[in-house]
């Protein structure tokens, strides 16, 4: 399969380490995992080295591939049916890596906007699919995601410089 | 995956976000459990496929039926001919065995007949032929001299008196029938003893005279034989009185007879002016009178125009003896009453 990406040219299609996103993706699971309760509440790891990879690597299918893995993984440590964060993030990661190879997302700002976006995108599909298929209220927004979202962002603009050493160099 | 990679690269991703979506809402519904716990999948399955199955069963069901329409169309006319000849077959045979039932009993009416009074000398005859002069009441029976008929010999049926023989062959015999105008017997009034004679008048309804105006006759009254002709014996059925009306002299009694003469297949011919004790005719006298008292006196032994009226012989025990019978002494019947042909 082709992982050749339709960027335009001014972008530029970053590079990794091999083994990088697989340990990314596996570290940031352990650790949402032994998060404190509180924290797993509000801070969603695995959604954000999606998210960053998705932007970064800026190839929609191997974005999509790696959120299904991702979500999928972090389903079959929840109690959730396998295949609920799976939908939202192989969302996260398609919409994250076509957006990625026409907007440049590595100033600080952007990222936190995208992250702030991506967050509620990656809620609102959780919650659809809950609807749809769980037969579950959807909870869309609250006071509680909005502070989440920002959480979230703030630690996106931290993180993703620190994932940005994982690039190989240009 | 070879749809996937014959797509253009530029959709290419699209396809695939649908495929793994798609994978992982079916990985969903194969854990989910929804209503009567009944997994999503299976759910959407039935759904899915619900339709198409009634739609397919409709379509065979049609399919099927509009076929064997046909096929039966095919036959239907051929099986409609066929089903026609059978049914005309079935209403022939059906007609054969109603008339042989018939037949079976007439005979067995015949037979229950001679059996019951297997002391008279009787003959049972078929009726072979009728006059051909519309006029003449007359029919023809295939006994004749050889088998003992002499002329002027009773004929009856179970039912009653039919006529006399009139002409005599040796085969063969013409039956005079009660019905025709030269015909004429005995009677007597089954209830009040009153006597008279039943004329034929040429029509199914026969006329009794020689019963005064002063005689009530009820409707319905029985009319048997009296005797006094010396050719029927005493107490045979001849009918029953359908209507009256005053007459000058004489009463005018219409009389509808016991026997069907339209309708004779086979009679008897009685050999014997022996009186003959008709139970069912016994049974069947509206108002019976007195005891038997002379059943066994034979009716040409009696002196019909001097002595008084017997007893009826078909009255029940007990019952009351009847008035004084009224009877024209000046147009009493002589030994051959009025009308009638004895020789």
């Amino acid at each position: 399969m082709s992982v050749r990406a339709q960027v335009e040219p001014h972008i530029e299609v970053h590079k990794f380490y091999g083994g990088a996103v697989i340990g990314a993706a596996f570290l940031a699971l352990v650790v949402q995992a032994f998060l404190p309760p509180h924290g797993r509440e509000y801070l969603e790891l695995p959604l954000l080295v999606t998210l960053y990879f998705g932007l970064s690597r800026r190839n929609p299918e191997s974005g999509l591939l790696l959120g299904m893995a991702i979500g999928i993984l972090q389903d079959g440590m929840s109690h959730v049916p396998i295949g609920l964060y799976g939908i939202a993030k192989t969302s996260v990661g398609y919409v994250a890596s076509t957006i990625g190879a026409r907007i440049d997302v590595e100033h600080p700002l952007s990222r936190f906007a995208f992250t702030f976006l991506f967050f509620h995108f990656h809620q609102a599909v959780l919650a659809t699919t809950q609807w749809l298929l769980l037969a579950q209220k959807p909870l869309y927004f609250s006071p509680k995601l909005f502070i989440a979202s920002l959480a979230n962002s703030v630690v996106a603009v931290v993180l993703f410089p620190l994932l940005d050493h994982l690039r190989k160099p240009g | 995956m070879t749809v996937m990679l014959d797509l253009p690269s530029r959709h290419r991703p699209l396809a695939l976000l649908a495929v793994v979506i798609l994978v992982q809402v079916l990985l969903l519904a194969f854990q989910i459990k929804r209503d009567r716990d009944v997994r999503l999948v299976r759910l959407w399955s039935a759904e899915l496929l619900t339709p198409p199955q009634h739609a397919g069963r409709w379509t065979i069901g049609k399919v099927r039926d509009t076929w064997r329409s046909y096929i039966d169309l095919r036959h239907a006319r051929q099986e409609n001919q066929e089903l026609r000849n059978e049914v005309n077959r079935l209403e022939l045979r059906n007609r054969e065995l109603e008339s042989q039932a018939a037949e079976g009993q007439r005979l067995a009416a015949l037979l229950g007949f001679r059996q019951a009074h297997s002391d008279i000398p009787m003959l049972t005859a078929e009726v072979i032929g009728a006059s051909a002069d519309p006029a003449s009441h007359t029919i023809y029976i295939n006994r004749g001299g050889h088998d003992g008929l002499r002329r002027n010999m009773a004929v009856i049926t179970p039912d009653g008196v039919v006529g006399k023989t009139t002409e005599v062959y040796p085969s063969t015999a013409q039956v005079l029938l009660l019905t025709d105008h030269e015909s004429g017997v005995g009677a007597l009034l089954a209830s009040r003893r009153t006597h008279g004679v039943v004329k034929g008048t040429g029509e199914p309804v026969a006329r009794m005279d020689y019963v005064v105006n002063d005689e009530n006759v009820a409707v319905g009254e029985s009319v048997l034989t009296s005797g006094e002709d010396r050719i029927f014996a005493k107490d045979l059925p001849i009918g029953k009185v359908i209507g009256t009306q005053p007459g000058n002299p004489f009463k005018t009694i219409q009389i509808q007879l016991s026997a069907r003469l339209d309708r004779l297949e086979e009679v008897i011919v009685l050999l014997t002016q022996q009186e003959l004790a008709l139970k069912k005719e016994a049974e069947a006298s509206p108002a019976p009178s007195t005891p038997r008292q002379a059943t066994s006196a034979p009716a040409t032994t009696k002196p019909p125009a001097t002595k008084p009226v017997a007893p009826p012989t078909s009255a029940a025990p007990g019952a009351p003896r009847p008035a004084t019978t009224k009877r024209p002494t000046t147009t009493k019947p002589a030994t051959t009453p009025p009308g009638t042909n004895p020789q």
